[in-house]
């Protein structure tokens, strides 16, 4: 094993132990392993488009129509 | 064919959305429908059974006939589907069948209870849906098939939360009086810096701290909600401060009502710590109507500091999401704080409670799409019927028991045909609303009275009083089909969210978080009891 390295335990998923670089960001890389979005940011921009968008169309059917 | 395999979930999943709208659209379902209140619905269930398990089968057909890849299209909508559509036909289930299920057997069960326990243990699709995703990883475990769709979740809760801003209006705030803003405004930043700090003494992890100082501090499940992808909480966290809020609140539903007899508090002063210290609004009302059924005051004074200490949610945010920005990093400057790692999804919640203020979706005075309208409209007024009920009984003498004030907003509904202001003062909108918020209050009073049979009404006489009080209530449309949008990302999300909490991981956060829940609940009821009794005398109302 490499100095700047450490053994995680990953679970049944990712085949028992895993070696990441020491001064990896555990709990982001946690946090990716539960999104589909690679990035927060780009979650947080979608969700915002998404959510304007609806706002928008909801707008359109209940109070401009 | 092996991919067809593949698809065989989704291929089924759909075919079973398609499957459950053919039967709805047939009225088959109605009777059903009709008894577990979900019938207004109907349309809905059909529309999206359709449009969902048609998308689901033209996702399959798609990956039946190409090989995956690594497109946007892949990773955001072919892979992650045959997830979504199962989380989709949980969330439908509850909002459709489990959630009404629970009411059902919550109003029968009030009778022995005294209380419905749905309400009080907050029962709705939050928490089935979160119990739901904890019941089945931790038997079945997620479907292979599913991974990928249950990935989605915290995106999609995102989306709930810019939602939430769409309910709240700063204008509803700087309505309510400038004491209860004051007194409430004190004990929510009070508790979140209290429970922000026993955070630090008792070593807990920031992501939990920050998430259960909002659940503390403001209401209860919805800020826990909001603020947990603020602070990067993890799901077990979300779930041990729901649960830690709400055994609390049950614990304070039944010794608040107790201890607010033994130390002698008048109805104003109960509502207003009521308010103040209870977190789930169903458990500050039933705790407010369990001190006193009768005087309406009790029951109006703790809606106005729970409403209060709702509002101050936006400010809440701020406040957290700021705090993470600066405890994630060391020694950032203000703009790596606040611009750099604050969150983006949040300006989306600012910028709908910012629209919502200004009135773009309903008046700028409303609280979750809900107003209240005195101008005068056929459609407010009450009915023939009601009216010649009211007029006979105004002209037959037959109201007894009522104060003089009670009696005269009878006789001004009866003038007027609906509930409003003086007809001479409509033009100064202010003095009218003002003339009709005392009316209202009245005839509140005197079905509150009825109810708790300190005097005797005429069946249709109470009807017509309870008929004009609702006809000024008024709903916006366009916040009702926000929130309706809002619930669904949350339904989804919190399935989801609850699919990732496993037994261990909640073995792992420890009591450590009730105790933190405990210690900040007690000190902050303890301290708006005192600060209640000293300084809420008898009107707090503007």
């Amino acid at each position: 094993m490499s100095k700047d390295k450490i053994t995680i335990n990953t679970g049944d998923a990712g085949k028992g132990e895993s070696e990441i670089a020491k001064e990896a960001n555990t709990e982001e890389l946690e946090e990716r392993a539960l999104s589909v979005f690679s990035s927060e940011r780009n979650e947080d921009i979608t969700a915002l488009v998404l959510s304007l968008i609806t706002t928008f169309i909801v707008l359109i059917f209940t109070k401009w129509m | 064919m092996a991919q067809a395999q593949d698809n065989k979930p989704l291929f089924i999943l759909s075919g079973l959305m398609i499957i459950y709208a053919l039967i709805a659209s047939s009225d088959v379902l109605h009777p059903l429908m009709k008894y577990l209140h979900t019938a207004k619905t109907a349309d809905l269930q059909v529309s999206m059974g359709f449009i969902c398990g048609g998308v689901g089968i033209l996702g399959a057909l798609i990956n039946s006939v190409r090989k995956p890849g690594t497109t946007i299209i892949d990773r955001f909508v072919l892979q992650p589907l045959p997830g979504i559509l199962l989380i989709l036909v949980m969330a439908m289930a509850i909002r459709w069948y489990v959630e009404p299920v629970v009411k059902l057997i919550s109003q029968n069960l009030q009778p022995v209870l005294g209380f419905k326990i749905y309400k009080v243990l907050n029962l709705n699709y939050v928490i089935l849906g979160l119990l739901a995703g904890v019941l089945i990883t931790n038997t079945y475990g997620i479907p292979k098939f599913a991974a990928a769709g249950v990935k989605c979740a915290r995106f999609v809760l995102k989306m709930g939360v810019i939602m939430l801003g769409a309910r709240y209006s700063f204008a509803e705030l700087a309505k309510l009086g400038s004491y209860s803003v004051v007194l409430v405004g004190t004990f929510v930043l009070g508790t979140v810096f209290l429970v922000l700090w026993l955070g630090k003494i008792f070593k807990q992890p920031k992501t939990m701290t920050g998430v259960l100082s909002a659940g503390m501090g403001v209401c209860g499940v919805s800020a826990t909600v909001a603020v947990a992808p603020v602070v990067k909480a993890k799901s077990e966290e979300m779930a041990y401060t729901i649960g830690t809020i709400l055994s609390f609140g049950i614990i304070c539903m039944f010794v608040f009502p107790t201890v607010g007899h033994m130390a002698g508090m008048n109805p104003v002063q109960f509502g207003a710590w009521a308010g103040t210290g209870i977190l789930n609004s169903a458990q500050v009302a039933a705790a407010a109507l369990a001190f006193n059924a009768v005087d309406i005051k009790t029951l109006k004074v703790a809606e106005i500091f729970n409403i209060t200490r709702v509002l101050f949610l936006p400010i809440i945010v701020l406040v957290l999401a700021t705090w993470f920005g600066k405890q994630s990093g060391q020694k950032l400057t203000f703009k790596e704080v606040v611009i750099d790692k604050f969150p983006i999804f949040i300006l989306g919640f600012l910028l709908l409670f910012a629209m919502s203020s200004m009135g773009l979706f309903s008046p700028p005075t409303h609280y979750k799409g809900k107003f209240i309208d005195y101008s005068y409209n056929e459609r407010t007024q009450v009915t023939e019927k009601e009216w010649e009920a009211l007029n006979g009984a105004v002209q037959n003498n037959t109201l007894q028991g009522l104060k003089p004030e009670q009696l005269a907003a009878v006789k001004d509904l009866v003038a007027q045909r609906q509930l409003a202001g003086n007809y001479e003062s409509r033009a100064d909108k202010k003095l009218f609303n003002k003339q009709g918020q005392e009316r209202m209050f009245q005839l509140e009073s005197i079905l509150a009275a009825a109810k708790g049979k300190v005097l005797t009404l005429d069946k249709s006489v109470k009807g017509a009083i309870h008929h004009a009080i609702k006809q000024v209530h008024k709903k916006s449309k366009t916040v009702t089909t926000l929130t309706d949008c809002m619930i669904w990302f949350f339904a989804f999300g919190l399935i989801g969210l609850g699919m990732q909490i496993t037994k261990k991981a909640i073995f792992q956060a420890g009591g450590w978080p009730l105790v933190m829940g405990i210690i900040s609940g007690i000190t902050k009821a303890t301290l708006s009891f005192f600060v209640v009794l000293w300084l809420v005398k008898d009107v707090v109302l503007k």
